[in-house]
């Protein structure tokens, strides 16, 4: 072995530097290191679409010395991707060789793209599926040599990028295969306001359509070809159609797998001083207690800070997370989307609102007591406040009309 | 370090005049007076909030500067972090408007600059001896101590009750 450190952590994104982080608060001596096998030091990964419109610059997104991750002598070693782990011996292995004894372990590996392979051609050149820095700075790149292009997939990763494309004059065609773009976030009704601000932003949507070809020439990608016989003609294209956990390197290592990374309430694997956090890593439902994975930066730091304290000594039990938490804008429209919030043909108590610049969806159980789901569209103030409501699981019987017309505040939670 | 100070909120004094969202407003502005204020684009933003809440109760919201603040850590860009003082704040620079921590603030009070496309929020005043509400307060609903020293206030006016029950 080449040398030992007292914590190992194996990936350097959200759910990694945020262990980091707090293992340093609670302990300002001990030996932190952050493998990743990125080239570049940690950033801030939501914020790589904004290297490609070209409203920021990489070092602009740097994760060390930003908000909460101030901590000193956490050290990084990227181009550092570790190949194995020997839990008896306390030890991890790097692709080019190289050993590293640990005291305790946090495996945070992330995700990466998923790369559907009923799609032909997807190693054509101009083809990306952005997440990393080094993707984006690819991505920028092309952009110089790309008319139009082609997004697979209506989530909110591809909407990013897909504005991104549009801030650089570049026409862009979104190819969905649900009937409604961001159909993991709401239902096909929830969405109108948002497919109108798309709609009005120049964005081409062509739903119910499925990729089967990318077409390419000398140049790199020149169509897309869909299910229906239709081409678009295109010199890019962009693949968002969701993650993969990266736990292939823990193969033998005796972690036990289920879908992800399995972690008990403290974020604490099967194998002694091993633990887990982030997309890698399954997860509970606070409000069904479902076991589920996310892919979400704000998930994944909540979970890397929990299983900080746990391995710095501190037990804090993970309260587990949403499977859906989502804020942001898009075009000119802010929404929010968190809990349950698919209701097809589930009974619930849905109330439902709308007007020309808000829609509002609030989801309650069947007796109507417990607030388990909201979409809210266009006006999104004090959506935290019901965040809190859902994950508490609060009697909300006393403020149940205020919810509905969207008017609680945090003075109707103080006791009278 | 001396224990930074806190506003603490008395909701039993407020009357919900707001004078508070007032001052607060005109403290953030770019001229700082009222008459400057109240004619510029965009608008200056109070960072308080007075709510009513049934049957008769104000409540000033502001933001606690939570010790474990769900914001901070939330945020996708970096744009939240703590001072030396303790007081949270939101660097606007590198905010990017994506709303994440409205949408994990549990008071509701990051209010959202849709002209600028950013989020903001209390500052405490950070080159004011007293937060701007604070000062303008007209009935004491706003108090601006450190930890200890309000809760001595709190018990030695608690205290007071208590004789005063004895007494009667």
């Amino acid at each position: 072995m080449d040398s030992a450190e007292a914590y190992v952590i194996v990936g350097g994104s959200a759910a990694g530097m945020a262990a980091a982080q707090a293992i340093r608060e609670r302990d300002p001596a001990a030996g932190i290191t952050v493998l990743s096998e990125e080239a570049d030091a940690p950033y801030f990964r939501p914020l790589i679409p904004y290297l490609v419109s070209g409203r920021k610059q990489a070092r602009e997104m740097t994760l060390a010395g930003s908000g909460p991750y101030t901590g000193r002598d956490i050290q990084v070693w990227t181009e550092a991707r570790v190949t194995a782990v020997d839990c008896k011996g306390q030890r991890v292995t790097l692709a080019d060789g190289r050993q590293l004894g640990y005291g305790k372990v946090l495996f945070a590996t992330g995700s990466r793209p998923f790369l559907p392979p009923e799609i032909k051609g997807t190693d054509t050149e101009g083809v990306f599926a952005l997440r990393t820095l080094a993707d984006a700075r690819r991505m920028a790149r092309r952009v110089e040599a790309t008319r139009r292009a082609v997004m697979l997939g209506g989530g909110l990763l591809n909407l990013k990028a897909a504005f991104a494309l549009l801030e650089r004059g570049i026409r862009v065609t979104l190819v969905v295969f649900s009937p409604e773009v961001l159909s993991q976030l709401m239902d096909p009704e929830d969405a109108l306001l948002i497919r109108r601000a798309l709609d009005r932003a120049g964005l081409e949507i062509r739903t119910g359509a499925a990729a089967r070809t990318i077409l390419g020439d000398g140049s790199g990608v020149r169509a897309v070809g869909l299910d229906d016989g239709t081409e678009i003609e295109c010199q890019m294209v962009c693949i968002g159609k969701g993650v993969r956990p990266n736990m292939e390197f823990l193969a033998g290592s005796g972690v036990r797998i289920g879908g992800g990374i399995v972690a008990d309430r403290f974020t604490a694997c099967n194998q002694p001083n091993t633990f887990a956090a982030g997309d890698v890593a399954v997860t509970y439902e606070p409000v069904s207690g479902r076991p589920i994975m996310t892919a979400l930066w704000t998930n994944a730091v909540e979970m890397g800070r929990c299983a900080g304290l746990n391995m710095a000594g501190v037990p804090t039990a993970y309260t587990g997370t949403f499977g859906i938490l989502n804020a942001t804008q898009v075009a000119d429209m802010p929404f929010v989307s968190m809990g349950t919030v698919h209701t097809g043909g589930l009974d619930f108590q849905i109330y439902r609102h709308a007007s020309a610049n808000a829609y509002r969806k609030l989801v309650f159980d069947p007796e109507g007591r417990r607030l388990m789901g909201a979409v809210l569209v266009g006006d999104i103030a004090n959506a935290g406040i019901y965040r809190y409501l859902i994950r508490e699981k609060r009697d909300i019987s006393a403020v149940k009309r205020q919810i509905v017309n969207h008017q609680l505040h945090y003075g109707h939670l103080l006791p009278n | 370090m001396t224990q930074p100070k806190e506003i603490f909120v008395i909701t039993d004094r407020c009357v919900g005049c707001r004078t508070c969202t007032i001052a607060c407003a005109v403290a953030h502005s770019a001229s700082r007076t009222l008459f400057g204020a109240v004619a510029e684009t965009p608008r200056p933003k109070s960072r308080i909030y007075v709510e009513w809440a049934a049957p008769a109760h104000k409540v000033p919201l502001v933001c606690r500067h939570c010790e474990d603040a769900p914001c901070m850590h939330a945020c996708i860009s970096g744009a939240i972090r703590r001072t030396d003082d303790g007081v949270v704040i939101t660097d606007t620079d590198k905010c990017i408007g994506c709303w994440t921590c409205v949408m994990v603030c549990p008071y509701g009070v990051i209010g959202r600059d849709l002209e600028r496309h950013k989020a903001y929020r209390c500052d405490r005043c950070q080159d004011r001896d007293i937060p701007a509400c604070v000062a303008a307060c007209p009935t004491g609903a706003l108090v601006y101590q450190t930890v200890p020293a309000y809760a001595a206030d709190v018990r030695r006016h608690a205290s007071g009750e208590m004789v005063k029950g004895k007494g009667s």
